[in-house]
């Protein structure tokens, strides 16, 4: 059985593969998003959260470009809290607590009401690959659809494996078959293929704890959102979190049981996160500590359930149930569901083009944790980059890849790129070395109008952006345009407000850079109607890190050449003269695509890019005068 | 973050343009956009392009470094096809390179090798056939710098420096944790600890870079002393060395009364040679001041010749105990007057100290004395990439230095750890330039090794 061609295909109904299916929908590319099952579109596997360190960056990415995640996780969030809000702006980030299900249903609505998208239900066993290029998929009852791009976003279900102790079992998620057929077809293609786990604790019915003797964590006052279209009426009722410890004797039982932990038996071949360790490889590595914290977070509104975020492991469920009890207000706990740790295939991502299509097969897009990462956010602006990509091909427009110092999508594609990964690739705000300009504040200033011009911002998303945008310009061009001195009308007024007195003629903008100035007193010294709030801390953000902006905007300069030269995808490093063996080594595995990628693989020299640089320069040469 | 590969077309740079073999005019080429500017800071005219003015070169002090011909060429109707110029003055290594180091002052970069023929290259101003050249051209500088390289990161200087990157990664790894994990539960040290640790980076970044540059600097080269009793010929010895090269390529004059330098070329590398103030027990208090200067001398030089007559072995114990112990192992014994000795004589006492028999006046043994200095001084590495190796090596420990200066100020006015960090950062890069590249996986390494983080 065949049907009418699609331009895109998107195989799996997650972070990623949701993302994927709304971008390319919405530059107007007839597509089709393929799930195992309909009802689990938007499902969260692990902890009911969206956002923190780095991860709202993406999200805040996303949403500037018109994704779905913000508005869904603003429609979900049952508690908003700004991390890290006592440090600079670079790094705040935002954090909800989600509801499941009204997260679900939440990126259902948008998903169902998208235009040129359709939803069909049934597993994908196979990939139709037609000269090199993909060509469709075919599902387990054999349907067969055709397109031009399909983009996997499969998550942890090819060749997924759970183990409970030292029990194991095939699943894609607790409850969820695993993709097999299709996990053993990729395994056919020329890619390179590993292992990684994940974990998840064990969950907890909340009328089984005692909530008076832990600490109580609301949401902030007055209540973030996320979305630069959102606001703090469209969230549900709010509801606080709870911070409890394990106690010694818990420690005792992990230590009893090790033996039984499938990590430490070497049962478990993938490698697990270090960021994420799970509880019994907490207690072995940190030996000295008597007790780790646990967030106590709730699984939503309607849910007695509670998710323990920090007693991720895979014991046996009796000893799960032991050491579960041993924690402050866990002792009567009743677990709804155990733990377990689950493996599964990734695929290197250094067999991917920047813009997420593999190497080895035209048209076939990886997004997710296909790709070696973790988390909904990473998975979510992995999912839109590829649905554009795979759009893109589909009409048969060149790739858009985002760069490093543009967005934090840029920093996480050309990581996982260059160097590959050995656990899963989760995003942390140390990973981008243009931080301070990659800002929650500002996604919408670097990313909205591209976004626009590939398709993906409609016109109230559009109408919004440009207002703030404008009135962004407007009054930075009043504080750089407007000097004052000692001898100004406004002297007076503005030097109560210095710590330094004026001394000579400044911009308004330079004395905004002073530590303490606020654009509200500014405005009112000099008698100006000050700005809405989000403009004005935008401005007072852009003044604060002026200095340290500028020096990396010399720095992006200094390196723009080498970022923009592209090394052929046949180009044999055997024949580039000089190389060391090393050096070819290390390019080979690798293959960057640009010649800035391959000054950042590490331990290559000045001197092997230098020969790189000369050898392409002359094969351009060669090209520009045949051509 | 590696050094970039190509130097884009806002950087300017600048090498000594003639080779290190001894000649009469010493070239120190620039190209780049910044180099009228800088050319008319060292010479005090803006020269005209294509036209020959004879100046002086100045430095920032206005001390006079050497004076020469200036000339210009506007891009691209020049070698590398940006602005370059020259300044031609006094050959040799000494000259150009104080040249040199002003020009670098001033903000030039120091070239990679082959960097200016690779801007011509890029720059479209070499054809196919040239063009295949470059590479070998830089596949052989390759080579030779990274030897360079290795060179001069034996030792101490690398040991510190190495340990300076580690130090700068543990500092990072405190901000960094505390950005990225703020509800995990890491220790903390206050704002205090934060600048004192800072503050600590830079008194020990300060050291290394003494370290770096201590003897090893553009102007002086690597220092040899020559010490000895009065009278066992250290002079003439001096003079004999100097002038089997043919090479004294200018006389810096003595910074103290009790010393005399010369500067030599050996095979290439510049060496200062120093003849201090007769080792001996004194009271007089001016000749106490001297000598106490020759052991401040002889502590810090990169090799030390005993010299002593052959005829007068009963002086060598005498020379010895006034050695500091620090130099014993970077010592030479010089036997001089060899030719004195009766052919049949035995040629010395026999002492644990590496020594050779030379003839200051008829030149028998010097080629010995030659080669052994070669090997304690430069090793086999050829003299022109050390020396830029080490210059780029003190251009990093600077611009790192800057940084965590820059640092500190941030911590002390109060602004934020993402701030500060972001200095250190570029800190850690520039170091980076030196012991090799940091990814942030190797950080969130770091963390993951030293706090215990997760959810």
């Amino acid at each position: 059985m065949k049907s009418h061609p699609y331009d895109v295909i998107v195989v799996g109904g997650g972070h990623a593969g949701t993302e994927a299916a709304l971008a390319s929908a919405r530059m107007g590319r007839s597509t089709l998003l393929l799930t195992h099952n309909i009802d689990t579109i938007g499902q969260m596997s692990c902890n009911p959260a969206i956002g923190g360190i780095g991860k709202s960056h993406l999200v805040r990415e996303v949403d500037a470009l018109g994704g779905a995640m913000a508005r869904a996780t603003d429609q979900a969030g049952i508690q908003f809290r700004v991390l890290n809000a006592g440090k600079g702006p670079a790094v705040r980030a935002t954090r909800a607590q989600a509801d499941r299900v009204l997260y679900r249903q939440a990126i259902r609505r948008v998903v169902e009401q998208q235009e040129n998208l359709r939803i069909f239900q049934q597993p994908v066993d196979d990939l139709l690959v037609e000269q090199g290029r993909v060509a469709g998929v075919r599902t387990a009852s054999g349907i067969e659809f055709r397109a031009i791009s399909v983009v996997l976003a499969t998550g942890t279900f090819l060749g997924g494996r759970i183990h409970i102790g030292l029990e194991q079992s095939a699943g894609g998620r607790a409850g969820d078959p695993p993709s097999i057929p299709l996990a053993d077809r990729l395994r056919e293609l020329n890619l390179r293929v590993g292992r990684l786990k994940t974990g998840t604790p064990p969950r907890i019915d909340a009328r089984s704890v005692d909530f008076s003797v832990m600490e109580r964590q609301p949401g902030d006052t007055p209540t973030p959102w996320i979305s630069f279209l959102g606001n703090a009426e469209m969230h549900p009722r709010q509801v606080p979190c709870h911070i409890t410890h394990t106690t010694p004797e818990t420690h005792d039982i992990i230590r009893a049981n090790l033996d039984q932990s499938p990590m430490f038996t070497g049962v478990i071949e993938g490698t697990g996160p270090r960021y994420c360790p799970s509880i019994e490889d907490k207690v072995h590595r940190f030996a000295e500590r008597d007790s780790h914290q646990i967030f106590v977070e709730p699984e939503g509104l309607t849910s007695t359930e509670l998710y323990p975020n920090g007693i991720s492991t895979s014991l046996p469920f009796a000893v799960q149930e032991a050491l579960v009890r041993t924690i402050c207000g866990f002792e009567q706990a009743h677990l709804t569901r155990p733990g377990y740790a689950i493996e599964y295939d990734y695929f290197d991502p250094r067999d991917l083009q920047a813009s997420l299509e593999t190497r080895a097969i035209a048209g076939l897009f990886f997004a997710g944790q296909i790709n070696g990462t973790t988390g909904y956010e990473e998975a979510a602006a992995q999912g839109l980059l590829a649905g554009v990509n795979a759009a893109r091909r589909a009409s048969e427009e060149s790739a858009w890849v985002p760069a490093r110092h543009e967005s934090y999508i840029g920093v996480m594609v050309d990581d996982l790129i260059t160097h590959g990964t050995r656990e899963p690739y989760r995003m942390f705000t140390s990973r981008a070395e243009y931080r301070l300009q990659l800002r929650e504040d500002n996604a919408d200033l670097r990313l909205t109008s591209v976004g626009r011009s590939l398709g993906l911002v409609d016109d109230v998303r559009w109408q919004v952006f440009e207002t703030r945008h404008q009135a962004i310009e407007r009054e930075s061009a009043w504080l750089h345009g407007t000097h004052v001195g000692p001898s100004s009308q406004r002297a007076a007024e503005l030097g109560n407000l210095l710590e330094q007195p004026l001394t000579r003629d400044q911009s308004l903008f330079d004395l905004l850079r002073r530590p303490g100035v606020q654009v509200a007193h500014l405005y009112r010294a000099m008698d100006r109607t000050a700005p809405a709030e989000d403009i004005g801390q935008q401005l007072e953000v852009q003044a604060r890190y002026s200095g340290y902006i500028e020096r990396q905007q010399a720095e992006i300069q200094r390196l723009q050449e080498h970022e923009q030269l592209r090394i052929p995808d046949d180009l044999s490093y055997q024949s580039v003269s000089g190389l060391s063996a090393e050096a070819i080594q290390k390019l080979e595995e690798t293959r960057p695509l640009t010649l800035g990628q391959a000054r950042r693989i590490p331990g290559m020299t000045p001197a092997a890019l230098s020969l790189l640089l000369v050898h392409l320069r002359r094969g351009g040469h060669r090209l520009g005068q045949t051509g | 973050m590696s050094q970039p590969a190509s130097a884009p077309a806002a950087d300017t740079i600048a090498a000594v343009a003639t080779g290190p073999a001894p000649g009469g005019i010493g070239i120190v080429r620039l190209s780049g956009p910044a180099s009228l500017e800088i050319g008319a800071a060292i010479c005090g005219i803006r020269p005209a392009p294509r036209r020959v003015y004879h100046c002086p070169f100045t430095a920032a002090s206005g001390e006079l470094l050497d004076h020469g011909i200036v000339l210009f060429f506007q891009g691209p109707a020049s070698y590398t096809g940006e602005d370059v110029l020259e300044l031609q003055g006094h050959g040799g290594s000494v000259a150009p390179q104080r040249v040199l180091a002003r020009v670098l002052e001033l903000g030039a970069r120091l070239a990679r090798p082959g960097e200016f023929t690779e801007r011509a290259f890029l720059n479209g101003k070499l054809d196919l056939t040239q063009a295949e050249a470059v590479a070998d051209l830089i596949a052989s500088s390759n080579e030779a710098s990274a030897r360079a390289a290795v060179n001069s990161l034996q030792g101490r200087f690398s040991e510190l420096a190495s340990q300076l990157a580690a130090d700068i990664l543990q500092a990072r790894m405190y901000f960094e944790a505390h950005i990225d994990f703020p509800e995990e539960e890491l220790q903390t040290e206050g704002t205090g600890g934060i600048r004192t640790s800072i503050q600590s980076l830079i008194t020990r970044l300060e050291e290394v870079r003494a370290q770096a540059s201590r003897g090893r600097n553009l102007v002086e080269g690597t220092t040899v002393v020559l010490a000895g009793p009065p009278n066992a010929g250290k002079s003439s010895l001096l003079n004999a060395l100097s002038g089997m090269d043919s090479a004294i390529v200018t006389d810096v004059p003595g910074t103290t009364r009790d010393v005399l330098r010369e500067s030599v070329l050996l095979d290439g590398v510049p060496i200062t040679l120093l003849d201090t103030a007769g080792l001996r027990e004194t009271v007089d208090p001016i000749e106490q001041e001297g000598v106490r200067r020759s052991e401040s001398l002889l502590a810090r030089a990169d090799h030390v010749l005993v010299v002593v007559d052959v005829l007068n072995p009963g002086q060598l114990r005498q020379t010895l105990a006034t050695l500091p112990e620090t130099a014993a192992p970077r010592t030479t014994l010089v036997w001089n007057k060899a030719d004195l000795l009766a052919g049949d004589s035995p040629r010395s006492p026999v002492t644990e100290w590496p020594a050779v028999w030379v003839s200051a006046r008829t030149g028998e043994g010097l080629e010995n004395l030659r080669a052994r200095l070669r090997n304690c001084v430069t090793g086999a590495a050829p003299a022109d990439h050390v020396f830029s190796a080490r210059a780029r090596h003190v251009e990093a420990l600077d611009a790192a230095l800057q940084c965590l200066q820059n640092a500190a100020q941030a911590a002390a006015a109060g602004a934020g750890l993402e701030m500060v960090s972001e200095d250190l950062r570029v800190a850690h890069d520039q170091l980076g330039r030196i012991t090799g590249t940091v990814t942030s996986d190797d950080l969130l390494g770091e963390i993951f090794a030293g706090f215990c983080i997760g959810k």
